[in-house]
């Protein structure tokens, strides 16, 4: 196990505070007074961003990944943090994401003190740590545990008003995301019982393609796919996100889902035998598709925004899972790194298009008292920043240039045609056609003119607009990055296949 | 060709073309006051486009590295860019006339402005990153100008629009993607095309961008969106639309196409589909009641000539058809963006001074089948060498004719459109518009003939008069002949779109079952079921 | 063919199976929140009596068992532990909304 060997690297130190900071900020919330509550949260984020830039700025410089061995303990006994470019990328992107949502979210749970904000501040942070955990976790258990967290932390922010519609999709997202990490258990007893260790590393130095690791892979998988809400999986997405306030819809949407998703990359990408991964990646492929088609048709079917953004969820995640078969389905050498390039990429435009579009709808929703989208004529007059947000989230959710989803279409695309796999091209056009089609239907309204005045039911806070259109800005500005494979996101990457 | 005098200031007028616009825009959309003023100088923002056209040809601007995007123009890409500006700055000129004090509302500008600027990057492009977001602004905005009526028809056309323009990306997108790919990863526009003879997937990049262009040009059957948005759009729209718009498909043939090496099959295809287009445009135009529809319908059949051409160009391997494309495209951005001009001011305009409206609109009409001596006898003698001498020039003359029989039929409809009252006046920025326009139409292709390598002498020779005054003498006697069939049918604009529209009830039925199928998945012991069948299913697929 | 004594570990690990049978079961096809989550904590007890059978079988060095599936398993039961009180107290919140539905509401 000699190839497991892992040190503290220098400024390994780091992940640990990007784990303890989000943990003190949580502890100091309900020590300050009611007043001072969000301001704790904002720095303890601001806090969170530092340190995740100062991760992604180590990763970047030395090439290398950066690791902390908690308490100097080796794997398997002890529990190693480490950050590969990928990690680091990610915990840039959470972090970025979770301040300007902290920002719209001040105020926004009614006054300093009561149970409401409390909630929400404390949640918001815990999921903070569980997601710079998974991010960073290289042992199995270890990355239940922030699994877990990452759920317990997100299910309250869905019943956050409390209603009885809320309570029920809470609960409906609870016990089905249980059922799943039940399954991801299962497999790490499997592993466990297999090889007696459960770090990422050892693991990958001593697996061969043994039946135990393929059915605990499988089951894992499906536990994960469950928390990720791949269709058909997806029972409980709808009505958590349409039905949670706005902030918290932000973090579930472009977050929470995303958590889970980056444990299954992990499994199949650094630990599973490349060359089983075929057929088991193929169906995953195929449910992602299924995701792309339906997901966007149902959203092309609703009348109310939340709901429309809430589908649209469904299929973009739909897109994740294309990355699979694109990136471990032929093994052809350069396209590999291109989807996963690009799944990174979508990825991440997903993440801040959709935070600002689920802002954005709760800024439509006060400002005009309700969100059908029969009824937006005249949205453009009244709320012009916001509408401004929904279009430049929605240029990268459909995948024009330049946004971080059409740089992600196209990589996508490449590594589809690369591979000579023309069924995920159909897929991916297909996706951006239906795309295009539900994004049309909500701005086409807010763009024209009202016959008659619309009435204004409350004036949009500029701050919170502010913050909406930054995260909009942000997934345009991806689109800037070159075209190509991100050398970056391959730093300290487990090679696949090593013996 | 770099100009070895040009400006230090031709990259700048470059950007400028695609920036200035874009600039209002921005200048409208937050400065509300600004409103009013910009609603009589939209003429002003293509002027930096028709200024780099004249003055920048050659010159390059590449933004560096991290960021692939970039821009330069040739002389094909002048061609366009600078009749597409002048068209744009007559529209310009009659939006205010037409709209009144509409056009100071935020709508109305925006959707203008943000077209202009997709319409005048689209010549310039020299990436195709560049070129797909130009074309997608182009396509996209257009929306805005032919819903601007805001009529159910309007809306039932712009959906129509919109249906077939994300269509068309969609193709145009994938094909970049696979010719990039073929390039190495390529997105330069001309790595790419010295690379695609030996690029391993050419035919099939090739195919998925023409289709993606043939949404655009209107080839049938990708055509359905054209009459109903040309005649649901405002006169302005339609004649920026028309003319100018439409042209991001020409520039598309010009770009992409490897002229350089002879490409049979792929150029016969192409030329094909627009030798069919090319009549069908004037079958079914002939079966229409309104002007506007039937210069949709002879846009559908123009675009179809310049298909062919460029086909017929491509499989004989002619490295001059892009200059030859580009400057029949020249001719069209003026006879199609004015005659709906002229469209504009006739139905503004009661008893008094339709004849200096209609004359023009004759000659610049027959102009499109090639009336000798006008600039649309140029253009038809600049594509002369691509049709060659056997079946292909036949059927180029044969279109000649059928230009003339649907020319024809538009101009009797267009003498009775006018005012209801008797007195009316078009303003004369309108009439003023058209004029300019219209000579535009008679006058650039003479200057601009002889530098893209044709000969004035040859135009005024007998063989030529000869050539091209048949097809119109007998366009003449076929449409006195049609005359004689008195019930002629009358098609719906969009002719096959009725057909395709009785399709909508399935659509909703479609949709209604992904309702039912959603349904059914995501009930609780569904997903429970699916949850372990699918953990069983991928362990299973992988042992 | 006779029946071979079952060890230990076997038949601890055909009980675990046997429960995480029952909880899936109960998972899918019980209706009522409460009887879901019932459901999940057999299934989780399933679950944690296999890292007991993983920690016999994998036992050396003179130990009854290997102690780290056991440090797992106790993490395991904390973290069950409050998956239940965090779905109880959502199931009490929902009926008393509801009132008059105390099987916790339906699907």
């Amino acid at each position: 196990m000699s190839a497991g060997l892992l040190a503290t690297s220098p400024g390994g130190d780091v992940l640990v505070a990007a784990i303890v900071v989000p943990v003190i900020g949580i502890l100091l919330l309900w020590l300050v007074r009611p007043r001072a509550v969000e301001w704790v949260a904002l720095a303890a984020l601001l806090a969170n961003l530092g340190v995740a830039v100062a991760v992604l700025r180590t990763v970047s410089s030395s090439a290398a990944p950066v690791a902390y061995l908690i308490g100097g303990w080796q794997p398997p006994l002890g529990l190693a943090l480490r950050a590969d470019g990928i990690a680091a990328v990610f915990m840039a992107m959470a972090a970025t994401v979770l301040v300007p949502v902290a920002i719209y979210a001040r105020g926004a749970f009614g006054a300093p003190g009561e149970r409401r904000p409390m909630v929400f501040w404390t949640m918001l942070l815990a999921i903070t740590a569980a997601l710079n955990l998974i991010f960073c976790g290289q042992d199995l258990f270890n990355l239940y545990v922030a699994l877990e967290l990452l759920t317990f932390a997100a299910v309250p922010l869905v019943s956050l008003d409390g209603s009885r519609e809320t309570l029920k999709a809470a609960l409906r997202y609870l016990v089905f995301a249980l059922a799943g990490s039940v399954l991801y258990l299962l497999g790490v007893a499997i592993i466990y019982g297999a090889y007696g260790t459960l770090d990422l590393i050892g693991l990958a130095s001593i697996r061969g393609p043994d039946g135990a690791l393929l059915l605990a892979i499988g089951v894992m998988t499906a536990g994960l796919a469950a928390k990720t809400a791949l269709f058909p999986l997806h029972l409980w997405l709808p009505p958590a996100h349409a039905g949670a306030p706005p902030a918290a819809s932000a973090v579930l949407s472009a977050l929470v889902v995303k958590g889970s998703f980056f444990i299954a990359l992990r499994l199949w990408f650094d630990l599973l035998p490349p060359e089983r991964a075929v057929a088991g990646s193929t169906l995953l492929g195929v449910f992602g598709a299924a995701a792309v088609i339906i997901g966007s048709a149902m959203a092309l079917r609703q009348a109310r925004l939340k709901l429309l953004v809430a589908y649209s969820t469904v299929a973009q995640l739909g897109y994740l899972f294309l990355v699979f078969p694109l990136g471990l389905g032929s093994g052809a050498a350069p396209f590999e790194s291109t989807a996963w390039t690009a799944g990174a990429l979508q990825l991440m435009a997903h993440a801040f298009a959709k935070a600002a579009m689920f802002m954005a709808a709760g800024l439509v929703y006060e400002a005009i008292g309700h969100d059908r989208i029969a009824e937006f004529r005249g949205l453009g007059r009244i709320a012009p920043l916001t509408v401004l947000t929904m279009t430049l989230a929605s240029i990268s959710l459909m995948g024009l240039p330049p946004s971080g989803g059409f740089s992600a279409k196209w990589l996508m695309l490449t590594a589809a045609f690369g591979e000579g796999a023309w069924w995920w091209v159909l897929v991916i056009a297909a996706g951006g056609l239906l795309a295009a089609g539900y994004v049309f239907r909500i701005l086409v309204p807010a763009f024209t003119p009202p016959e008659e005045p619309i009435a204004r039911v409350k004036p949009v806070v500029v701050r919170r607009e502010a913050a909406a259109l930054a995260l909009a800005v942000i997934a345009i500005l991806i689109g800037f990055l070159p075209l190509a494979p991100w050398p970056l996101l391959a730093i300290g990457r487990i090679a696949a296949g090593a013996p | 060709m770099p100009d070895a005098a040009l400006s230090p200031f031709a990259p700048l007028l470059l950007a400028l073309a695609s920036l200035f616009p874009l600039a209002l825009l921005a200048l409208t959309l937050a400065a509300p006051g600004f409103r009013p003023r910009l609603a009589t100088l939209l003429w002003l923002a293509p002027l930096p486009g028709l200024m780099a056209a004249v003055f920048a040809q050659g010159a390059i601007v590449s933004l560096p590295t991290p960021l692939a995007l970039g821009l330069m123009l040739d002389r094909p890409g002048a061609l366009l860019l600078g009749s597409a500006a002048l068209i744009w700055c007559a529209a310009g000129i009659a939006a205010p006339a037409w709209w009144g004090e509409k056009l100071r509302s935020l709508p109305y500008q925006a959707w203008w402005l943000a077209t202009l600027a997709g319409s005048m990057t689209v010549f310039i492009a020299a990436d195709v990153v560049t070129f797909y977001l130009a074309f997608s602004l182009v396509s996209l905005a257009g929306y805005g100008l032919v819903t601007r009526d805001g009529t159910v028809a309007a809306l039932k056309a712009g959906r129509v629009y919109f249906a077939l323009a994300v269509t068309g990306e969609a193709f145009l997108l994938s094909g970049f993607v696979l010719l990039a790919l073929g390039a190495g990863g390529e997105t330069r526009i001309a790595a790419i095309v010295a690379a695609l003879p030996s690029a391993p997937r050419m035919a099939p990049a090739l195919v998925l961008v023409l289709l993606g262009l043939a949404a655009k040009l209107g080839l049938v059957p990708l055509h359905l969106w054209m009459p109903p948005s040309y005649g649901a759009a405002p006169y302005p729209a339609a004649a920026v639309l028309s003319g100018a718009a439409v042209k991001a498909g020409v520039i598309g043939l010009v770009r992409f196409l490897p002229y350089a090496t002879p490409t049979e099959t792929l150029g016969i295809a192409l030329a094909a589909a627009g030798f069919f287009s090319a009549f069908f445009g004037v079958a079914i135009g002939l079966t229409q009641r309104h002007p506007k529809h039937v210069l949709a319908y002879s846009s559908i059949s123009q675009m179809g000539v310049i298909a062919a051409v460029a086909g017929l160009s491509l499989a004989a391997g002619r490295a001059a058809g892009p200059t030859e494309i580009a400057f029949y495209g020249l001719h069209h951005v003026f006879a199609k963006g004015g005659l709906f001009l002229a469209l504009a001011a006739l139905s503004m305009t009661g008893n008094r001074g339709r004849a200096a409206l209609l004359w023009p609109a004759a000659i610049v009409a027959l102009g499109i089948a090639g009336l000798p001596l006008t600039g649309g006898a140029l253009a038809k003698l600049a594509i002369k060498d691509a049709l060659g001498s056997g079946w292909a020039k036949t059927l180029g003359s044969l279109s000649a004719v059928a230009s003339t029989v649907l020319m024809l039929h538009f101009l009797t409809l267009a003498t009775v459109m006018r005012s209801r009252d008797a007195s009316a006046v078009a303003p004369v920025a309108l009439r003023a518009a058209w004029w300019g326009t219209a000579l535009a139409s008679l006058a650039l292709p003479w200057l601009l003939f002889p530098s893209v390598g044709g000969s004035l002498a040859a135009t005024v020779a007998p063989q030529a008069l000869y050539e091209l005054g048949w097809p119109i003498l007998a366009g003449g006697a076929l449409f006195a002949l049609l005359r004689l069939w008195r019930n002629r049918p009358s098609l719906p604009p969009g002719d096959i779109l009725a057909i395709i529209r009785t399709g909508e009830p399935w659509l909703a039925r479609l949709s209604n079952g992904v309702a039912a199928i959603e349904g059914f998945l995501t009930d609780w012991t569904v997903a429970g079921a699916v949850l372990l069948l699918l953990a069983l299913a991928l362990a299973g697929a992988m042992l | 063919m006779s029946l071979a004594p079952l060890d230990a570990a076997t038949l601890y690990g055909l009980m675990g199976a046997i429960l995480v049978g029952l909880g899936l079961y109960g998972v899918v096809l019980l209706g009522g929140f409460l009887r879901r989550l019932l459901a999940f904590n057999l299934l989780g007890g399933g679950v944690f009596i296999l890292f007991g059978v993983v920690a016999r079988r994998g036992a050396g060095a003179g130990f009854g068992g290997d102690p780290v599936p056991q440090a797992l398993v106790i993490t395991g039961i904390v973290v069950a532990f409050c998956a239940t009180a965090l779905a109880i107290t959502l199931i009490e919140r929902l009926t008393e909304e509801d009132g008059d539905d105390p099987s916790g509401g339906g699907s």
